[in-house]
């Protein structure tokens, strides 16, 4: 979608000018450069420039360029704003930038600024290109569908080159839990579950799943504990894990499986087992990438549809501003606070007196419409595990904002972990199996035996086929088999595929996959109206 | 409360008759098992079973802070309660004192969604099926002066009660929490622990038990999760595993664990 339309913002607090660049990109056919000339009132920014080329879309970790205090880069649906609460963020010897890792890696490698702190599957395919796989994007450890294949064919690459996916090797049994279940090998396209180092009965005793990484944007709200956390988890009754420098239960809302809980946790989790770095970060190093990720905000700044996205006036809840501003660890899922604040400001715009203005008027009330769908809709939530269970009745007629109830984010404020069997069987993304199919399935596919003598799952019993058991590798907990936590809602369009494991391609079949799950019927003017709202997070 | 007369005659008379028994009277109690079965309407949703020819109101949808929480579709439901006068609900018989427990084994039987129908209509939902006004529904009103329990003294008890078969789950961290905290004002020198296997006595005669293991493994589960959240004194646990018995009156605290203090 091409992207040349009113670019020049006229907000308050920054100015914009720009040109444009066609790449040979596809996906991005035109890279905005901005020159901000503007003064960051809010943060006492002097005058900031924010260069972005076709090389620079990339960022490599080692490269001393700043980060601007706020750079906005174009997708698919429009553009995406970071902003940096504290000032530009001087990446020369910065830990979150540096190549700290054996590899050739930074953290940078995989939450890129471009793709909302996350890495899309078109900048992977690009770099791939670029580099002839030789990045440290494409390194053995996780890069690649199995350690032991040969480095830099795609088919050794397949599952990162086509759905953004990263190996996570995981220790089976689990090292802290007594596992309530046994998980044999059904299905191994990528041959590590079965191998003889790496599988599951392997010299390692690993077990293989493939997810996306999470943006790094937002993590402010996503690591905040101050609403419905305690010692015992709301959900289960069992014990919230704790931030080790403070005591204190945490949401465990970070990672898929919730198994590091703080950002000091993850980053140093992350430099062992993405980075291959030699000796654990140093407390200092930690701090600064702490410090770095709480300033940092990111939400779609500009719709190629509605266009600038955080002007004086408009909803309260959209653009990385807002983000910046909002407060976080509050249940939204109420009309005193709202998950997505909007104050019904695109609801019933005049037509317009421009066939451009008529234009993006209609695609502002479809937004609109979008939110409302969101927010209001009842359907039947069904034999979802952690939603289902936990006392509110097995099916509850309920909305999108029930699970999605953090304000400003969509996440769950509570420890947030549910099976929506985006993983599990049989609601799991899947080839057709027939004899007239020619698509070959992707991912692994483990059965899981619960064992006889303890209640069975709620809803799939004591057999359950996954592709990835999620919270159970870490809990071994028979009941969170295909649990996921629950990610943000912001970045959505520079940060394509969706779900943990990249089975949504983009945001239309991420609504697809919903109403298919809960036979909610929507029509094509709901799941448009949809698109175009998630759009603009 | 012990059962009446009439309660046990119909009991028996319910084995040996089944559909000619007519529907209990107002104060009787009833326990049965059966299939859950979700009606909806124009607000939330109302949770009604059908058992001997009748059929029963539940509870409605709320939140979590409900005191009668909906069962699961997919699973019978264990239903005790005591039989009302009041107007019927849904269609359904109004009891009070209600406890529901899912039975863990899934029952595809368990499936009967029924749509709108407008002779049914909830009016007393306190919440709607969507965002709620800013609080749960059946906590406290805003400005409610929260009054703090005295400090304890000697030793303190506590109950747990479970679902059937089930150990800890979203029912227990407010009593967990409980728990914990008295633990860090009395400084107990011991904790007790004691797991119970729970049975039930259902209004057609039948003793319903739990699984052989259960009191054991509630109270193992129950002491490590208190110990690992900090409370690190000497702990007994304990289990009452043996055949348990039932008289029908409320037999969903048999479920349980029993926690004490011991300064």
């Amino acid at each position: 979608m091409e992207n040349d339309s009113g670019l020049i913002s006229t907000q308050n607090q920054w100015n914009f000018s720009e040109m444009k660049i066609q790449t040979k990109d596809h996906h991005r056919l035109w890279l905005v450069i901005f020159t901000m000339t503007a003064c960051f009132n809010s943060y006492g920014q002097t005058a900031q420039q924010a260069m972005a080329s076709r090389s620079d879309l990339w960022w490599a970790p080692g490269e001393d360029r700043p980060l601007p205090a706020y750079i906005e880069y174009a997708n698919d649906y429009g553009r995406v704003g970071l902003l940096n609460a504290s000032g530009t963020i001087i990446t020369d010897g910065h830990p979150f930038f540096e190549p700290l890792g054996s590899n050739g890696r930074g953290c940078v490698t995989c939450h890129q600024p471009s793709d909302a702190m996350s890495i899309s599957v078109p900048t992977i395919q690009q770099r791939w290109q670029d580099t002839h796989g030789a990045d440290p994007l494409f390194a053995a450890i996780d890069g690649k569908d199995c350690p032991n294949l040969p480095q830099g064919e795609e088919e050794s690459h397949s599952l990162l080159l086509k759905r953004g996916l990263f190996r996570v090797a995981l220790p089976w049994p689990p090292k802290n839990a007594e596992a309530e279940f046994d998980i044999e090998v059904v299905r191994d396209p990528t041959g590590c579950n079965t191998d003889p180092v790496y599988g599951l009965d392997g010299e390692r005793h690993e077990i293989s799943v493939y997810r996306r990484p999470r943006p790094a944007i937002n993590l402010r709200y996503v690591s905040s504990s101050s609403f419905g956390v305690s010692p015992f988890i709301g959900k289960t009754g069992m014990l919230a894990t704790l931030d080790p420098d403070t005591g204190r239960p945490v949401n465990m809302n970070m990672m898929a499986d919730a198994r590091d809980v703080t950002l000091k946790q993850q980053a140093q989790s992350a430099a062992h087992g993405h980075m291959e770095v030699a000796q654990p970060l140093t407390p200092a190093q930690l701090s600064r990438i702490q410090e770095f990720e709480l300033q940092l905000y990111g939400a779609q700044a500009w719709s190629n549809g509605g266009g600038a996205l955080n002007e004086p006036g408009g909803p309260s809840g959209i653009g990385p501003q807002a983000m910046a501003n909002g407060s976080d660890g509050v249940l939204g899922n109420n009309t005193t606070r709202y998950v997505f604040p909007m104050e019904n400001k695109w609801a019933d715009l005049p037509e317009g007196s421009s066939e451009e203005e008529a234009s993006r008027n209609a695609f502002l009330e479809s937004v609109q419409r979008g939110h409302d769908n969101f927010f209001y809709r009842t359907f039947w939530i069904k034999d979802a595990t952690h939603i289902n269970t936990v006392g509110l009745g097995n099916p509850i007629k309920r909305t999108c904002a029930t699970c999605h109830g953090m304000h400003m984010t969509g996440m769950d404020t509570a420890n947030g972990w549910m099976d929506l069997g985006t993983t599990n069987y049989p609601w799991a993304l899947e080839p057709p199996e027939s004899p007239w199919s020619q698509e070959a399935p992707e991912m692994p596919l483990f059965k899981v035996s619960c064992r006889a003598d303890l209640p069975p799952h709620a809803f799939l019993g004591r057999t359950i086929y996954t592709q990835d058991p999620g919270r159970a590798l870490i809990s071994g907990k028979c009941e969170d088999v295909g649990a996921i936590v629950i990610q943000q809602f912001r970045g959505l369009s520079a940060r394509a595929p969706y779900f943990s494991n990249g089975s949504a391609a983009n945001l239309r079949e991420l609504v697809d996959f919903y109403d298919r799950r809960f036979n909610i019927r929507y029509t094509e003017q709901e799941k448009t109206d949809l698109v175009n709202f998630l759009s603009i997070l | 409360m012990k059962p009446t007369i009439k309660t046990l005659i119909s009991l028996s008379l319910a084995s040996a008759a089944g559909s000619l028994i007519a529907a209990p009277d107002p104060g009787e109690r009833i326990s049965f098992v059966s299939c859950p079965i979700v009606r909806d309407t124009v607000s939330v949703p109302c949770w009604l079973s059908d058992y001997d020819g009748d059929t029963y109101y539940l509870t409605i949808q709320s939140d979590v802070s409900a005191t009668v929480q909906p069962p699961l579709l997919g699973h019978q439901v264990l239903v005790e309660g005591v039989v009302t006068d009041e107007p019927a609900i849904c269609g359904g018989i109004v009891m009070e004192d209600v406890h529901l427990t899912a039975m863990p084994e899934l029952d595809a039987n368990c499936n009967t969604m029924l749509p709108v129908d407008e002779r049914y209509v909830i009016d007393f939902n306190p919440r709607p099926p969507g965002p709620s006004a800013g609080r749960l529904a059946f906590d406290p009103a805003p400005g409610t002066p929260r009054v703090e329990p005295p400090p304890p003294e000697g030793p303190q008890t506590f109950d747990i009660y479970f679902d059937f078969d089930k150990g800890i789950s979203f029912r227990h961290p407010r009593f967990l929490q409980q728990i914990f905290t008295t633990a860090g004002k009395l400084k107990p020198s011991r904790m007790t622990v004691t797991g119970v296997r729970g049975a039930h006595l259902l209004s057609n005669g039948t003793l319903l038990q739990e699984a052989q293991n259960t009191g054991r493994r509630r109270a193992e589960e129950v002491a490590g999760l208190l110990q690992d959240a900090g409370i690190e004194v000497n702990t007994d646990i304990k289990w009452i595993d043996a055949r348990a018995e039932a008289d029908g009156i409320d037999d969903w605290q048999s479920r349980r664990v029993t926690v004490t203090l011991t300064p």
